[in-house]
């Protein structure tokens, strides 16, 4: 809007407001009525709906399904579209970039859109772009709803697993300590983490000079490959850039060689 | 005034308007007040023009059931959970506040969201409401983070484990996540005074923010005027009229529209026009 229109606004506003009326009470009583019905709603949904408490926090526990509440759905769905398993769906997408340039893009409207039009159906654009912003994220909400069924591996078995074996040891660890909340195998398990049917033959490596918090005997830094990059990553997720993995530091130092066998040799040898 | 003043006041009557005169001559509240409330809106407001009013009424029972909740929840990792059982099953009316607070936070997203969405379809956002706009969205972020902190107080397992993670994706951000995931968690992971700290956060940092930024949100509103919606009868009869004027100038501007103006008389027109 330039100057002359900036004016034509102001004076087509006072006039409206010259032919108009007293904020109190004809705007105020429209705002009370609403309001009123808010209000009701709400304590409609908190008798209908009671509010109960879950189960205690237990930190040294892993079996637990990471979900925010539904406002945070659309972020949350992100993350299971860009899985950081090729380049093209970097993870940062997810956790960094878009939420980032929303809330951006969400500041600048005004600057970005400076036409004088105010009718909507003149602003076809603008129009385009707010129902794709809003179906978008009200899709991404609907799928976070739709992923709520809890997630259970037993019953995926594996293929090339000696009875007994460290490999045995680390199957049953991964099985019941709720890693495949967040992670799918063999087509069982949730998609907020990456899939790891295959993750033996992506000959993931670190380098991490720091110590381990929990010690494994043969584990040592400052560059780990195979399972002992599977045993940092376990304990200091972090070292996979843009990981949003809790650590799990609850696991003896057996349990991690075990479980790092386990998921070294997956799409490997067990499959 | 209207015919009730007729007659000498009562002294009760007397002393109620000498306290308004030493109010307002000290701070100006009646003056104030007059220019808020009856300050004259354009007179066809559509319904939709409710929802912030709506938004910023949550957003004040979620303070007074928030308050209640305070006086009895205990922001200590060994109690914190013993405290919401204790709100939920013991308190009188504990549950029912519980539920008001935690319904009135999807309540209140949902409002800020729809009010933004008519802002956005009523083309509010343009001059001279560009700033409103900003301060607007920074009160949608700010609602957004109060659900994040409000969310861990809970401390079961689900309010747990979704801020670990919520967390740690804040920590992958570059360069400076690391460091606000460790502000927000008073450490590089959780320990006993996460949940303090995000209990600070959330009833007394971010409802502080809200609080200031809806005071600026309104001062702006009732200083711009809620705006017309652009389709209204008076806005259309305006925008009809002007069309009319700009089609008669370009009548004017053709050389058979005006033939009785001869070219000797045309330039004194304006000279005396811009005389005036």
């Amino acid at each position: 809007m330039n100057r002359a229109q900036h004016e034509a606004y102001k004076r087509d506003y006072a006039q409206a407001k010259k032919e108009g009326k007293p904020f109190f009470p004809y705007a105020i009583y429209k705002d009370h009525i609403v309001a009123i019905l808010v209000f009701a709603c709400i304590i409609g949904m908190a008798i209908w709906q009671r509010s109960f408490v879950g189960p205690p926090v237990y930190t040294a526990t892993s079996t637990f399904e990471p979900r925010p509440e539904w406002y945070f759905f659309f972020l949350f769905q992100l993350l299971k579209i860009f899985k950081n398993q090729n380049v093209l769906e970097p993870v940062i997408m997810a956790t960094f970039i878009v939420p980032n340039l929303l809330m951006v893009l969400l500041v600048a409207t005004p600057f970005i859109d400076r036409s004088p039009e105010r009718r909507i159906s003149k602003r076809p654009f603008a129009l385009s772009v707010g129902i794709l912003v809003f179906a978008g994220m009200a899709w991404l909400t609907y799928q976070g709803f739709a992923g709520a069924a809890p997630i259970s591996s037993t019953g995926v078995t594996f293929t090339g697993i000696t009875p007994g074996s460290a490999a045995a040891a680390g199957e049953t660890i991964f099985q019941t300590s709720g890693c495949t909340s967040c992670h799918m195998v063999k087509g069982v398990g949730g998609t907020v983490g990456p899939n790891l049917t295959n993750v033996g033959t992506l000959g993931r490596q670190a380098t991490y000079a720091g110590k381990l918090p929990v010690a494994v005997p043969g584990v040592t830094g400052p560059l780990y490959k195979g399972v002992d990059w599977f045993v940092l990553h376990t304990e200091v997720p972090t070292v996979d850039p843009g990981s949003a993995m809790p650590p799990f530091d609850n696991f003896t130092a057996l349990q991690y060689q075990q479980l790092g066998t386990f998921l070294n040799g997956l799409g490997v040898t067990y499959k | 005034m209207s015919t009730t003043d007729i007659g000498p006041k009562g002294p009760g009557h007397q002393a109620g308007e000498a306290a308004i005169d030493y109010v307002d001559d000290r701070t100006g509240a009646k003056t104030g007040l007059t220019w808020f409330l009856k300050r004259n809106i354009p007179s066809e407001t559509s319904w939709f023009q409710t929802l912030g009013f709506a938004a910023m009424a949550v957003f004040g029972l979620q303070a007074v059931t928030g308050i209640i909740l305070a006086m009895y929840y205990k922001p200590d990792p060994t109690t914190a959970y013993a405290s919401i059982q204790h709100i939920t099953n013991g308190v009188t009316w504990g549950w029912l506040v519980r539920g008001m607070h935690k319904w009135g936070a999807s309540a209140m997203i949902i409002l800020v969201f729809l009010h933004m969405a008519r802002v956005f379809i009523f083309g509010s956002y343009k001059y001279p409401r560009e700033l409103t706009w900003v301060t607007g969205s920074l009160i949608l972020v700010m609602t957004m983070f109060m659900g994040l902190t409000g969310y861990l107080l809970v401390w079961d397992q689900k309010a747990y484990w979704a801020t670990v993670v919520a967390m740690n994706i804040t920590a992958s951000a570059p360069v400076i996540g690391p460091y606000i995931a460790d502000i927000m968690r008073g450490g590089t992971n959780f320990n006993s005074d996460t949940l303090s700290r995000f209990y600070a956060i959330h009833m007394l940092v971010i409802p502080g923010g809200i609080a200031t930024f809806i005071g600026l949100h309104l001062f702006l509103v009732s200083k711009l005027g809620i705006s017309e919606p652009p389709w209204s009868k008076r806005a259309s009869r305006a925008r009809r009229a002007e069309e009319a004027a700009a089609r008669s100038a370009a009548r004017e501007r053709q050389p058979q529209g005006r033939r009785e103006v001869s070219v000797e008389t045309a330039p004194q027109t304006v000279t005396s026009e811009g005389g005036q």
